[in-house]
């Protein structure tokens, strides 16, 4: 089981290769575009190597994301949705309040999106 | 110089009364170098903010909780602007909020320069105009297409899942610094959207 790890100062981001899962924490409020990229590259990695099967994105432990992060998260939606290689499942934590509003954003861009907020 | 401009849901600050009124000066320049310093701030004016709302809340209003996570987000939406935004000769940043039996008023004064002005102007009036949901997932769609950014998705999310209201204001202040507030007016009712 490998499981490869972006760790930031109030943040972690964890892709497990086994589960077919990103599970991201704590609070992503990186400043460009460039800061990103990692995390793009990594969800890009976890899409290709799921293709044909699942691939979860799990929200449930992450406090804070500014605009710029869902941006890059939804743009990641998109290029998912124009592959549509991969049965994406989106999971949220209702206690989060952000997430009860804005996650449904992401089924918006695709619809094949399963969104899971519990 | 041009005159002072305003735009969308503008209030003059003293024009209805406070229950109180705090306020912070920043250095636009200082928060681009310690960029954490946007979100402590903003974590800390939410939590100090939400603290004006009694716990339980009464019915009908945001919970405590609800209102800190909306206002750290917003806040740290407005600071972050105020870094990457900042322009021109003057690098201050005024942070000040109005606490207000039925909504929590805050507004963020940076500077540009002047020639910065017209762009924005027009980014405002589309976001003021146009209606936010559509021009969400557009702006989202062009940003996958062509790698742009994204501009504008903080305020489009704020107004669409948020249901807060923007004012903007310009007013030139020196031959080559322009002074920009951006108002946003938070309700205390519970948005059902």
């Amino acid at each position: 089981m490998t499981i490869e790890q972006i760790q930031g100062d109030e943040y972690a981001i964890e892709y497990d290769r086994a589960a077919h899962a990103v599970r991201l924490s704590g609070t992503v409020r990186l400043q460009t575009s460039d800061d990103y990229a990692p995390i793009t590259a990594l969800l890009q990695r976890a899409h290709d190597e799921a293709a044909g099967g699942p691939l979860s994105l799990d929200f449930r432990r992450l406090q804070f994301l500014n605009s710029s992060g869902i941006s890059t998260v939804s743009r990641f939606v998109i290029n998912a949705r124009k592959q549509d290689q991969v049965a994406l499942t989106v999971l949220g934590n209702r206690d989060i309040y952000w997430q009860q509003k804005s996650l449904g954003n992401l089924q918006k861009l695709w619809p094949k999106v399963q969104i899971e907020i519990v | 110089m041009s005159q002072i401009q305003t735009y969308g849901a503008w209030e003059e600050p003293g024009a209805a009364p406070a229950l109180s009124h705090q306020w912070m000066a920043l250095d636009a320049g200082q928060l681009v170098a310690h960029w954490r310093r946007c979100s402590l701030s903003a974590d800390f004016w939410a939590r100090y903010a939400a603290l004006f709302v009694p716990s339980p809340a009464p019915p009908g209003r945001l919970a405590r909780q609800e209102l800190e996570h909306v206002l750290s987000y917003l806040l740290n939406e407005l600071f972050e602007n105020c870094a990457k935004f900042s322009g021109g000769s003057i690098g201050a940043v005024r942070f000040a909020a109005w606490f207000r039996p039925d909504s929590l008023d805050f507004a963020f004064t940076n500077h540009i320069a002047p020639e910065s002005q017209p762009a924005f102007a027009r980014f405002i009036e589309e976001l003021l105009d146009g209606d936010p949901e559509e021009l969400y997932f557009r702006r989202l769609e062009e940003s996958a297409e062509t790698g742009a950014k994204g501009s504008g998705l903080g305020y489009l999310t704020m107004i669409k899942d948020y249901g807060i209201r923007f004012g903007f204001r310009f007013e030139p202040v020196a031959d080559d610094s322009v002074a920009v507030t951006v108002q946003a007016h938070v309700h205390l009712e519970e948005n059902q959207g």
